[in-house]
C-alpha cells in the first residue's frame, strides 16, 4: 500500500477529525530566511493599505497622514548622518558620534523604544503559549498585576539600597504576572477550561480589583486624599535612565532587560528540553504523549511563564516611567499595550526575531500617532490611537489569511514528494 | 447509566436505599435542597426578613453543608460539592450582612428594583448569548461577540441619530436596522475567514474585536468627538413599555410594569430560539451541521450554506443587543462602552450548555451580579469599584465548574473539509 | 435465470493523488440479490461504493440501473435513485434521538414552519414494523447499541426510498448474536425486494448470506462467483494472492526467558466497549512473536495498553520481571520498551520537527542529549547523523523537517529511533505500512537483527505475508482474543481462515 493509498484509506475508514492542518502546525513551521519575512510585510502593507481607505473615508489624505505618523516615530533619527558628540551614559565623558542624540527624532526614538518595551513583552506573553497551541488574551490583566504589586513594593521598603530595591520590584511583578497566567494554566491542565474565556475573565477581574485597590479608601490609595493614585515609588527603585532627559521621561535601561528577555525566549523554545516539549505539544498532543510527555503539565508551564513575560512588561514600565498607577490608567481603554503584544506576537510568527521587530513596528505606530508627538492639524491624536486599534485589527485578520497559502503549499509540496 | 444496585443489607442499608429510591429523595435532589438552603441562610439576613440574630443563617448553612456533604458521599460530587460551599457562603454572607447596618441593608436590597435591574444588565448579555448559540450550535467557534455588540451600539445609535430627522421619534427602529446591518457586516467578515478560509476561528474572532473597537472609536470621535452624542437620544431612543395593570401589581408591577422594549424582546427571543432550534426541521438541520458535518452532508444538507447564514444571523442579533445598550440604556455612547459584556454571553452559552433557557437563567445571573454591583455605592464608592469584578469571578468559576459536563456541539471550531 | 441486471457498474476507474484505486471495475447487481464484494484493506471496495453513492466522482466508467445510465453525481441525486449506504462509521448524531436521524432533511411539518414530531415517530414506527426492524424513535443515539444504530442507519435509507442497499463492512461493529440478527434482517429485505450490496472481508459471514461474490484486489476485480460452490480457502486465495516477497534468511530463533509477558489482559477502546479480552501471551528473548489479524480486533488497544497510552481494565503486564501493568508510557520507555507506532504521522513522528529533533522524541531529557535542561545540539546533530547513515534515511539532512521526507523515509526515522535506544522489548506495529520493496527489506533485517542480538520482537501486522515472513511463533487475534499459536512453517491458508473467524461458525 504507498503512502497515498494509505491516506485514502484513512479519508474513509476513519471519522473526519482535524483534516485541516491546525494554525499552529503552520506558524512556528520552517520558512528560513527571507522569505519568512515576505508574509508578514504582505501583511503589514495590506493592513496599512486597507486602513488608509479608513483615512480616505473622513476625507484626509492617507500619505500625508502617515508621513505625519512616520515623524513622530522618532526612527528618522537613523537617517540622518553627521557630527556630534554624545556622553557616555551614567560618565561624563562626551565622544564622538554620527548621529545627534538631542534632535528632536532622537527625543521621538526614545518614546518609541520606551513603548516597545513593554510590547515586546507582552508579545512574548503570547507566543510562548501559541507554541504550546494555546491562546493567552490575558496579557494585559498580567501586566496590570505586575504593575500594581510593583509599585506596592516599591512604595514600601524605602530605604533600601537601590539596585536591590530594583531586583525586588522587578521579581514581584514577574512572580505576579506569572501566578495569575498560572490560574488560567492550572484550569486548562486540570480541567480543560478554554483559555481564551479564562484569561479574558482574569483581564476584567485583575482591571476592576486593581481598580479598587487605587480608588477612593482603597488600600493602595496614596496620601492624597482626592486623588485615586498610589503613592510614588522610592526613588532608589526607579531604573537608571541612560538616554534622554531624566525628569522626561527618558528612556530606562528597560528596554536591555526587554531585548534580554527576547534572548532568552528564544534560548527557551530553541535550546531547552521546556522548549522542546512546548513545540512538540502544539504540534502533535498525540505524538508528545507517546514520547512521555506530560501534555498537562506543558500547558501550565507556558502560561505561567507567559504571565511572567507580562507581569515583567508592568514591573519595567513601573519603575521605568510610571513610578505610581492611578484608578484612571487601569480603567482607561486606550493603548493596551496587552493587545497590542499580541498582534505583534502574530505578525511576528513567534519567533523571537520576529517579535522583536514587529514590536517595533507597533511601539513606533504608538508613538507616532500619539499626542505628543503627531501634529493635531493633520490627524487627532485620539482619533490615530483608534486608527491604530484598526490597523491592529486588520494585522491580525490578514495573518490568520497567510496560513492559507501556507497550508496549500505545503500541502502540495508534500503530495509531491511522497509519490517518489 | 442505572445507578449501583443495593442488595439487602443491614436495616439501616435497606431503609436509606429505599430512600433513595424515591425521585425527590435521591442523593442528588439533597443536593439540590443543599444548594437552596445555603442561599435562604444568607437570604434571611436581607430585607424583607432581615433577621439580625446570627441563629437562623448560621442553622440553615449548617444544614446546607450537611445536606451538601450527604449528596457528595453518595458519589454526586459537584453537586455536593456545591451544596457544601453554599452552606459556607450563606453562612459568611449572612454573618456579614449583620453587620450592615439596616439602613444600608434596605438601601441597597430594594429586590423589586434589583430585579428590574437585573433584567436591564441581562439583555444585552442575553442577545450576544443567543447570537452566539447561532453561531456555536451550527459549528462555528464566535469569540467576536464582544465586537459584534460594540458595533451594533455604535452603528445603532449613529443610524437613529441620522434618521431622527425624518423619522422623528420612531428613529429607534431605524437604529435598530442599522445595527442588525454591521452585525451582519461584522458576522461576515468572521463567516469568510472561518468558513471559506478556513483560518483559526478564535484569531478571527480577536481580529474582528479589535476592529469593531476601533471602527467604531474612529468613526465616534470623528463625528462625535468634539460635542459629544446629543442629549436628546432619550427622546427617539428605544422605548420603554408601560403596562398599567401590572404597574398596580405590588411588587411584580414594580419589576414588569415599566420595561424596555428590547427586554421583552429578549424574552420572546430566548422563546423563539427554544422554538426554532428544537422544534423546527432548519433548526433539526443547524444541529445536524454543527454535531456532525459529515453526516449531514451524506443526507444532502448544505453544511456551508448552513453555517453562513447562522454566522451572520448570529452577527446580527449579538449587534441589536448592543443597540439596546447605546439606545435604549444609557442613550449615548462611549468608547469600548461593552467592556467584556460580550465574553460574558459566551460565557453565558457554556453555562447553559448551548441550550436556550439555561443561557437565558445564567444571563441573569450575570445581570443580577451587575445589578447588586450597581446598588452598591451605598456602602461606599470602591465597593462599588470591587463588586464590578464579581460576573467575571462567577463566570470564571462557572466555566471552571461546568466544563466537565458542558458538551458543545462536536464539530465546533473545526472547518468543514468536502471531499 | 437470465435477467437484466438491475445495477451496472462499467468500467469504473478512480485515480487518487499516487493510487489507482479502481481500475476498470466492472460490477452488476441482480434484483432481490444479496451481492458480496469481497477484498482485502485498500482493495478498492468503500472507493467503489462511495463512487456509486455519489461521494466521489470516478474518472471513467458508467454506472446504469435498470439499463439507462444515471449520474451519481452528488448523495442527493444516488438517494433520489433509490440507492441507500450504511457506513461502516455510522453517519448519525449521536445527541439526537432515532427518529431525528432517519427524517433529517425530509421532515414532516406542522403548519409548515414546526417540525410534526408525532408524524414523524409514526413513520418510523411504520417503517420498523414493516421490515422488522425494531427501534425506539425517542431513544438518543448514543444511548442504544451499536447493533440498533445499524439499523437505524438501514431504516435511514429504507426511509428515503432505497431500493438498494450498499453495506459497509457492516458486521465489523457487531457481535455474533448482533451479526445473526443482522442476517435475518437482509433476508428479510430481500423477500421485500430490495437488493442488497454487501462489502466485507469475513469470508464465512459472506459465504453465508450472499448469492454472489466479486472479489476485488488491488483495484481489480479477480472475478465474480456465485457463492454455492465457493469455499473458504479459495475465496482466502483470491483475495490476498499475490507475488511472493523473498523470505528474509534467519538463523534458527535462540530463546531465553520470556521478556513480555501479558497475562488475562482487559483493555477497553475509546467507545467504552472491551476490544482485548483476556489476552495472555508471552515474548522471548530472541524471537519474534507475530500477531496475525484483520484490523480492529483489538491490535491497536492492546499495543496502547502495554505501552502504557492506555488504562489497563484488569490484568497483568510484565517486563523483564517488573510489573508495569499501571506504568504511563514514559515509564515504559524508561523501563526498556520500544514502540514503533502504527501511525507514523499521528504518534510516531511530530512532523514540523526536524529529523534530529524527531530522533531525540523519546530520549531529549536524558544525557548527553540535554544537560541541566538545555539541549546539546552537538551531541543531538552528531547522533542523529549517524543514525540517518546507518539507517540509510535519504531525502534530508538532520535539520530536515520531517514532513518533507516520503513515507519510507519517515518510517525509517522511527525505527532509528526505537533500535538505538536499544529496548529490551520492540513493538512493531505495523512497521512496513505504505513502504516500498527496499525499505520493507531493510525493516524486516532490522526487526532480525534485534532478535539475534536477545531482544524481544513483537511483531503486529495486517500483511500475512510479513508475519509468516519474519515471525518464530504466530498468533491470531480475532475479536479481542488470542484464537491460535501457528508455527511459522503454517501455510496462509490455515492463518488467513483464523483470522477471519474461519472454521468457526458465526455463534449465535
Amino acid at each position: 500500500m504507498s503512502d497515498d493509498e494509505l491516506a485514502e484509506e484513512e479519508f474513509e475508514a476513519a471519522p473526519p477529525a482535524g483534516e485541516v492542518p491546525s494554525p499552529q502546525q503552520h506558524f512556528a513551521s520552517r520558512f528560513r530566511g527571507v522569505t519568512g519575512a515576505l508574509g508578514p510585510l504582505a501583511t503589514v502593507v495590506l493592513a496599512f493599505f486597507v486602513s488608509g481607505i479608513a483615512i480616505v473615508a473622513i476625507g484626509k489624505n492617507p500619505l500625508r497622514v502617515y508621513k505625519a505618523f512616520w515623524d513622530g516615530t522618532g526612527l528618522n533619527f537613523f537617517i540622518h548622518f553627521g557630527s556630534h558628540s554624545v556622553r557616555i551614559p551614567f560618565s561624563t565623558t562626551h565622544v564622538w558620534f554620527w548621529w545627534d542624540t538631542a534632535s528632536i527624532s532622537a527625543q521621538n526614538l526614545q518614546q518609541t523604544l520606551l513603548t516597545t518595551t513593554p510590547i515586546i513583552l507582552t508579545a512574548l506573553a503570547l507566543a510562548l503559549p501559541f507554541r504550546a497551541g494555546l491562546f493567552n488574551i490575558g496579557g494585559q490583566g498580567q501586566y496590570w498585576v505586575g504593575s500594581i504589586l510593583t509599585v506596592w513594593v516599591g512604595e514600601s521598603f524605602i530605604g533600601l539600597n537601590g539596585p536591590v530595591h530594583i531586583a525586588l520590584c522587578l521579581l514581584v511583578g514577574t512572580l505576579g504576572g506569572a501566578g495569575w497566567a498560572g490560574i488560567a494554566g492550572f484550569l486548562k491542565a486540570q480541567w480543560g477550561v478554554h483559555e481564551v474565556i479564562s484569561t479574558i475573565m482574569l483581564n476584567w477581574i485583575a482591571i476592576w480589583t486593581i481598580s479598587y485597590l487605587l480608588g477612593q479608601g482603597g488600600p493602595l490609595q496614596g496620601s492624597q486624599p482626592a486623588i485615586p493614585v498610589s503613592n510614588q515609588i522610592a526613588d532608589a527603585a526607579k531604573l537608571p535612565i541612560f538616554w534622554g532627559p531624566k525628569l522626561l521621561q527618558g528612556l530606562s535601561i528597560g528596554i536591555f532587560i526587554a531585548l534580554a528577555m527576547l534572548v532568552v525566549y528564544w534560548l527557551l523554545i530553541n535550546r531547552s528540553t521546556l522548549g522542546y516539549e512546548i513545540r512538540a505539544v502544539g504540534f502533535n498532543p498525540d505524538a508528545a504523549r507517546y514520547g512521555g510527555m506530560s501534555v498537562a503539565r506543558n500547558y501550565f508551564l507556558a502560561m505561567a511563564i507567559a504571565g511572567a513575560f507580562a507581569g515583567l512588561a508592568g514591573a519595567i514600565d513601573m519603575l521605568g516611567w510610571r513610578y505610581s498607577l492611578g484608578q484612571l490608567d487601569v480603567e482607561n481603554q486606550a493603548g493596551q499595550i496587552g493587545f497590542i503584544g499580541l498582534a505583534a506576537a502574530l505578525l511576528g510568527r513567534n519567533t523571537a526575531l520576529g517579535v522583536g521587530a514587529a514590536s517595533l513596528l507597533f511601539g513606533a505606530l504608538l508613538t507616532g500617532t500619539s499626542g505628543r508627538q503627531l501634529d493635531q492639524s493633520i490627524f487627532r491624536p485620539d482619533l490615530a490611537g483608534d486608527l491604530t486599534t484598526i490597523i491592529q485589527g486588520l494585522v491580525v485578520l490578514f495573518v490568520g489569511l497567510n496560513l492559507l497559502g501556507l497550508a496549500a503549499w505545503w500541502r502540495r509540496r508534500r503530495g509531491r514528494v511522497a509519490t517518489t | 447509566m442505572a445507578p449501583p444496585a443495593r442488595t439487602g443489607g443491614d436495616d439501616v442499608t435497606a431503609l436509606t436505599a429505599r430512600f433513595e429510591r424515591v425521585e425527590w429523595l435521591s442523593p442528588r435532589a439533597i443536593g439540590i435542597y443543599g444548594i437552596f438552603l445555603g442561599a435562604l441562610a444568607f437570604w434571611f439576613a436581607l430585607p424583607p426578613v432581615m433577621t439580625r440574630s446570627p441563629v437562623l443563617p448560621v442553622a440553615l448553612g449548617i444544614l446546607a453543608a450537611c445536606a451538601g456533604i450527604w449528596s457528595f458521599s453518595r458519589d454526586e460530587h459537584r453537586v455536593g460539592g456545591g451544596a457544601i460551599a453554599a452552606g459556607i457562603l450563606g453562612i459568611v454572607l449572612g454573618l456579614l450582612a449583620l453587620r450592615s447596618s439596616t439602613g444600608n441593608l434596605k438601601d441597597v436590597v430594594v429586590w423589586s428594583a434589583l430585579f428590574a435591574a437585573m433584567l436591564r444588565y441581562a439583555t444585552p448579555l442575553v442577545f450576544a448569548a443567543i447570537g452566539g448559540l447561532y453561531c456555536e450550535r451550527s459549528g462555528v467557534v464566535n469569540i467576536a461577540l464582544e465586537g459584534m455588540l460594540l458595533s451594533g451600539a455604535f452603528f445603532g445609535l449613529w443610524a437613529a441619530i441620522w434618521a431622527h430627522g425624518w423619522a422623528g421619534n420612531a428613529a429607534w427602529l431605524v437604529g435598530l436596522a442599522g445595527a442588525a446591518l454591521a452585525g451582519m457586516a461584522f458576522g461576515a467578515i468572521h463567516a469568510v475567514w472561518a468558513i471559506h478560509f478556513k483560518v483559526d476561528q478564535i484569531i478571527s474572532g480577536t481580529a474582528i474585536n479589535f476592529l469593531s473597537l476601533g471602527i467604531t472609536g474612529y468613526l465616534f470621535i470623528d463625528k462625535y468627538g468634539d460635542t459629544g452624542t446629543p442629549g436628546d437620544i432619550t427622546n427617539y431612543g428605544i422605548p420603554d413599555i408601560h403596562i398599567g395593570f401590572i404597574s398596580r401589581i405590588p411588587f411584580f408591577g414594580a419589576i414588569f410594569g415599566q420595561l424596555n422594549l428590547m427586554i421583552w424582546l429578549s424574552f420572546l427571543l430566548v422563546i423563539g430560539t427554544w422554538i426554532f432550534v428544537f422544534r423546527t426541521p432548519y433548526g433539526l438541520r443547524m444541529r445536524a451541521v454543527g454535531e456532525h458535518p459529515r453526516a449531514a452532508d451524506t443526507v444532502g444538507i448544505d453544511v456551508i450554506r448552513v453555517r453562513y447564514i447562522a454566522v451572520i444571523s448570529s452577527g446580527a442579533i449579538a449587534a441589536m443587543g448592543g443597540c439596546y445598550l447605546s439606545l435604549g440604556f444609557v442613550h449615548s455612547f462611549n468608547e469600548g462602552m461593552t467592556q467584556g459584556i460580550g465574553f460574558i454571553g459566551l460565557a453565558s452559552l457554556v453555562f447553559g450548555k448551548w441550550r436556550p433557557f439555561p443561557t437565558f437563567a445564567a444571563t441573569l445571573l450575570f445581570g443580577f451580579s451587575s445589578a447588586l454591583a450597581d446598588r452598591l455605592d451605598a456602602y461606599g464608592d470602591q465597593w462599588s469599584t470591587l463588586f464590578q469584578a464579581l460576573p467575571y469571578l462567577m463566570t470564571l468559576i462557572a466555566v471552571a465548574g461546568v466544563v466537565g459536563r458542558s458538551i458543545a456541539p462536536a464539530a465546533s471550531g473545526r472547518p468543514y473539509v468536502k471531499q | 435465470m437470465a435477467e437484466a441486471p438491475l445495477l451496472e457498474l462499467r468500467g469504473i476507474t478512480k485515480r487518487f493523488p499516487g493510487v489507482l484505486a479502481n481500475d476498470d471495475v466492472n460490477l452488476d447487481l441482480r434484483h432481490g440479490e444479496v451481492h458480496a464484494l469481497l477484498g482485502e484493506n485498500g482493495a478498492g471496495k468503500s472507493t467503489l461504493m462511495n463512487i456509486l453513492y455519489g461521494l466521489y466522482t470516478p474518472d471513467e466508467g458508467q454506472i446504469l440501473l435498470n439499463g439507462k445510465t444515471i449520474d451519481v453525481g452528488s448523495t442527493k441525486a444516488s438517494i433520489e435513485h433509490g440507492i441507500g449506504m450504511v457506513h461502516q462509521h455510522f453517519m448519525l448524531i449521536p445527541v439526537m434521538t432515532v427518529a431525528e436521524n432517519i427524517v433529517l432533511a425530509t421532515e414532516p411539518r406542522k403548519g409548515g414552519v414546526l417540525l410534526d414530531y408525532a408524524s414523524a415517530r409514526k413513520r418510523v414506527r411504520d417503517l420498523s414494523d414493516r421490515y422488522g426492524l425494531a427501534v425506539d424513535p425517542d431513544a438518543r443515539i448514543d444511548r442504544i447499541t451499536v447493533g440498533q444504530q445499524q439499523r437505524v442507519e438501514i431504516l435511514k435509507a429504507l426511509y428515503r426510498g432505497a431500493e438498494i442497499l450498499i453495506l459497509d463492512e457492516p458486521t465489523a461493529v457487531l457481535t455474533p448474536q448482533e451479526a445473526q440478527e443482522l442476517f435475518e434482517i437482509i433476508r428479510s429485505l430481500q423477500e421485500q425486494g430490495k437488493s442488497i450490496i454487501f462489502i466485507s472481508h469475513k469470508l464465512n459471514e459472506v459465504l453465508e448470506i450472499a448469492q454472489r461474490i466479486t472479489v476485488l484486489r488491488r483495484g481489480k476485480v479477480v472475478d465474480t462467483i456465485p457463492a454455492e460452490g465457493a469455499t473458504e480457502p479459495g475465496l482466502a486465495q483470491m483475495m490476498v494472492g499475490r507475488e511472493v516477497l523473498l523470505r528474509v534468511d534467519k538463523k534458527p530463533a535462540q530463546t531465553g526467558d520470556a521478556l513480555l509477558q501479558v497475562e488475562d489482559l482487559h483493555v477497553f477502546d475509546d467507545r467504552g466497549l472491551e476490544s482485548v479480552r483476556g489476552v495472555t501471551f508471552e515474548v522471548r528473548k530472541g524471537e519474534i512473536v507475530g500477531l496475525a489479524g484483520v484490523d480492529a480486533n483489538g491490535q491497536s488497544e492492546l499495543i496502547d495498553a502495554i505501552a502504557g497510552l492506555r488504562p489497563v481494565a484488569s490484568g497483568r503486564v510484565v517486563l523483564d520481571g517488573r510489573d508495569v501493568t499501571k506504568d504511563g508510557a514514559r515509564d515504559m520507555i524508561d523501563a526498556g520498551l520500544g514502540h514503533i507506532p502504527e501511525d507514523r504521522h499521528r504518534r510516531g513522528l511530530v512532523l514540523p520537527f526536524s529529523l534530529a529533533e524527531n530522533l531525540v522524541l523519546h530520549g531529549y531529557r536524558k544525557k548527553p542529549e540535554s544537560r541541566r535542561g538545555l539541549l546539546q545540539l552537538g551531541t543531538i546533530g552528531r547522533r542523529a547523523k549517524r543514525l540517518l547513515e546507518e539507517f540509510d534515511v535519504r531525502g534530508g539532512t538532520p535539520d530536515t523537517p520531517a514532513f518533507a521526507l516520503s513515507g519510507g523515509n519517515q518510517q525509517k526515522v522511527v525505527l532509528a529511533r526505537e533500535i538505538d535506544a536499544d529496548p529490551k522489548v520492540l513493538i512493531a506495529a505495523q512497521p512496513t505500512r505504505g513502504l516500498d520493496v527496499g525499505a520493507i527489506e531493510f525493516v524486516h533485517r532490522r526487526l532480525v537483527e534485534q532478535r539475534d542480538a536477545g531482544r524481544g520482537v513483537f511483531l503486529v501486522s495486517l500483511e500475512l505475508e510479513e508475519i509468516l515472513s519474519l515471525s518464530d511463533r504466530i498468533l491470531v487475534i480475532y475479536e479481542g482474543q488470542i484464537v491460535a499459536e501457528f508455527p511459522p512453517t503454517a501455510t496462509e491458508e490455515e492463518i488467513g481462515l483464523a483470522m477471519t473467524g474461519g472454521g468457526r461458525e458465526v455463534a449465535a
